[in-house]
C-alpha cells in the first residue's frame, strides 16, 4: 500500500506520528515525513490508523498501482 | 453536578435535552431559533460546569446561533468549525484591539493571519516539535514529584492550588528560563488579566486591571531580556532574542508580543485541563482504575477526555467578507464564536460521540484547534498532561471529590476555580 500526506494540508498535531510511528515521522517542524512512501502489509493496520486520526484529513492510504 | 460527566448516567443529558426541545417542537429542525440563543450564554459558569447537552441541543437545533452577549454567530457543527478554522482569509484572527487582553499590540501569531503568522510558525514550530519537548520530561516530572510531596500525606487538597496550578507554571519558567522565584509574580499577572473580574471588587475596572497587568508583563520580560544581554542561552528566551526570520532578527517589540502569549496561552490551558480529567476521574472510579491499573491508557484517556471536555470551548475570530454557513447569512465585520467543544461531540464525526472511551479508535478531536492556528503548545501540553496524570495516579490512586462540595468552573476556558479532593493516607 502506498501512503501519500498533503503537506498543504498537515498542520502538525502529531497524532499520526504518536500512533503510528513505524509509518510515521515528525520533520524538524513536527509535520509529518513518511518513514517510507511504501508501507509493508504488515504495517497496513498501523498506516490507516495513523490516516483516520489526522484532524486534518491530510492522509491517504492507497492501494499501489503498478507503473 | 454534572450527570453528563457519567457515561452511564447520560441518559439524564439526553432526558434534558428533550425536554428543552420538546418547546419548540414546532421550529424546523436547523433553522436559528432566536428565543433560543438568547437562552444559550455560552460564557456562563452555568455553561461551564457542564455543556455538553446544550452543545447537542445546539448543534441538532440550532448550528448557527447568536451569542446571548454581543449577538455575534456562534458555529456548533464540527463541519462548520474545521472549515472556518482552515479559511483564515475569511474568519480572521486579527481581532479588534478593543477585545485584547492588556496587550497594547496584537499577540504573536495567535492575533494575526497567514502568510504573516506563517513565518512566525516556521521558526516557532521546531522549539515546541514533540521531540524537543520530551527533552524537558525528567525536569516537568520533578516539579510534579515536588509539588505532589507538598501534600500527598495530607489526604486532602484544592486541586488547583496545591497542583494544577503551580505545575504549568513552574514548567514555562523552565522552559523560558526564568527564574523559579518568580512563580507568584507570573500567577498574578496572569490572574489579572484572564479573570480581572474577580478582582473587581477592589473598585477597579476590568480594562484598567488588565492594562496594568499588561503593563506589568510587558515589563518583566523586558527586564529579562536586558538582564541577559549579550550572553545567550538554550531556552526559549535565549532563543527569541537570537532568533532570524528570513535573516532578520526578531525585534523587541516582536519578542515581547511571542513572550505575553506564551504566558497566557500556555498556563491556564493546562491548568483546566488537569481540572477537568482529574473532575472526570473523581466522579468515575472505574474508569480511574482502569488508568491506574494500566498506565499505558494515559495517552489515550488524555486525548479522549480533551475531546469530552474540550477545556478551551469556543475560539474567536473576525469575518472579513459576508459568507452563507448552514444556510445562515453572517456579515462582514461579525465576531464568530467556533464551538470547539460541540464539534468535538459532533454525531458525524465521532461514533458514540457520548460514550467516553480511552482507546476509541478514531478520535479527530479539536481541542488544539486546527487548521493554520493550530495550539503551538500542543507537544508540550500532552507531555504536561501525561506526566501528571501519571504521577497523581501513582501517588494517590484512589481519590473523590470532598463529599457534599460541588467544583466550580469558570467560563470560556472551563478551568476549576474550586475542586476539593480527598483521599485515604
Ligand atoms: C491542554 C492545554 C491546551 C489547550 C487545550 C490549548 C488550546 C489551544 C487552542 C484551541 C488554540 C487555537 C486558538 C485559535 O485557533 O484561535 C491554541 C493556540 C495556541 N496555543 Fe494552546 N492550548 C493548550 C496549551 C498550550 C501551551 C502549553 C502553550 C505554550 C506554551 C500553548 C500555546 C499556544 C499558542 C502560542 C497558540 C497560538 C497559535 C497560533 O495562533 O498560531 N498552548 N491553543
Ligand atoms: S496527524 Fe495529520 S496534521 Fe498531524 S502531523 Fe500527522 S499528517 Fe500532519
Amino acid at each position: 500500500m502506498k501512503v501519500r500526506v498533503d503537506q498543504k494540508l498537515c498542520v502538525g498535531h502529531g497524532r499520526c506520528y504518536e500512533l503510528a510511528p513505524e509509518v510515521y515521522d515528525e520533520d524538524e517542524r513536527g509535520h509529518c515525513r513518511l518513514v517510507a512512501s511504501s508501507v509493508a502489509p504488515e504495517l497496513v493496520a498501523s498506516a490507516q490508523r495513523g490516516a483516520v486520526n489526522c484532524p486534518e484529513h491530510a492522509i491517504r492510504v492507497e492501494e499501489e498501482v503498478d507503473p | 453536578m454534572c450527570s453528563s460527566r457519567v457515561v452511564s448516567k447520560w441518559e439524564k443529558a439526553l432526558a434534558k435535552l428533550e425536554d428543552q426541545s420538546e418547546e419548540r417542537t414546532a421550529e424546523p429542525v436547523g433553522t436559528p431559533d432566536p428565543v433560543d440563543a438568547a437562552s444559550v450564554n455560552i460564557f456562563s459558569a452555568e455553561f461551564a460546569a457542564c455543556p455538553q447537552p446544550t452543545y447537542a441541543n445546539l448543534r441538532e437545533k440550532c448550528p448557527v446561533s447568536r451569542s446571548a452577549i454581543g449577538g455575534g454567530p456562534i458555529l456548533a457543527k464540527h463541519e462548520d468549525v474545521v472549515w472556518a478554522l482552515r479559511q483564515p482569509e475569511i474568519f480572521s484572527s486579527k481581532m479588534d484591539m478593543q477585545l485584547a487582553m492588556g496587550t497594547e499590540r496584537p499577540m504573536i501569531p495567535q492575533q494575526i493571519d497567514p502568510p504573516e503568522q506563517t513565518r512566525y510558525r516556521r521558526i516557532l514550530d521546531p522549539r515546541f516539535s514533540r521531540k524537543r519537548m520530551l527533552e524537558i520530561e525528567d525536569d516537568v516530572r520533578k516539579s510534579a514529584r515536588d509539588l505532589m510531596d507538598q501534600f500527598a500525606s495530607d489526604g486532602s487538597c484544592d486541586f488547583g492550588e496545591a497542583f494544577a496550578i503551580p505545575l504549568p507554571c513552574t514548567a514555562f519558567l523552565h522552559l523560558m528560563g526564568l527564574p523559579q522565584e518568580d512563580l507568584g509574580l507570573f500567577l498574578h499577572l496572569k490572574d489579572s488579566i484572564i479573570r480581572p473580574q474577580e478582582q473587581e471588587q477592589e473598585g477597579m475596572a476590568v480594562q484598567q486591571i488588565r492594562a496594568d497587568a499588561g503593563r506589568g508583563i510587558y515589563e518583566y520580560f523586558e527586564r529579562a531580556i536586558d538582564a541577559r544581554a549579550g550572553q545567550s542561552k538554550d531556552d526559549m528566551l535565549g532563543f527569541l532574542m537570537t532568533a532570524e526570520i528570513e535573516g532578520e532578527r526578531l525585534t523587541r517589540e516582536e519578542i515581547l508580543d511571542i513572550s505575553f502569549l506564551l504566558l497566557l496561552a500556555g498556563l491556564d490551558t493546562v491548568t483546566a485541563t488537569l481540572g477537568c480529567n482529574i473532575t472526570y476521574l473523581a466522579e468515575n472510579p472505574e474508569a480511574r482504575r482502569r488508568l491506574v491499573e494500566n498506565e499505558g491508557l494515559i495517552p489515550g484517556a488524555i486525548e479522549e477526555l480533551l475531546r469530552w471536555e474540550t477545556p478551551v470551548m469556543v475560539v474567536p475570530r473576525v469575518l472579513t467578507q459576508d459568507v452563507t454557513v448552514s444556510g445562515v447569512d453572517l456579515r462582514e465585520g461579525e465576531l464568530v464564536s467556533l464551538l470547539l467543544g460541540s464539534s468535538n461531540i459532533d454525531p458525524s464525526a465521532f461514533d458514540d460521540p457520548e460514550l467516553v472511551d480511552f482507546e476509541r479508535d478514531r478520535n479527530i478531536h479539536v481541542a488544539f484547534g486546527a487548521g493554520p492556528h493550530r495550539c503551538l503548545g500542543s507537544h508540550l501540553a500532552r507531555m504536561e498532561l501525561r506526566v501528571a496524570m501519571e504521577e497523581w495516579h501513582r501517588r494517590i490512586p484512589d481519590y473523590e471529590i470532598q463529599p457534599g462540595e460541588t467544583p466550580r468552573f469558570s467560563p470560556g476556558i472551563r478551568e476549576a476555580r474550586y475542586l476539593p479532593l480527598v483521599w485515604s493516607v
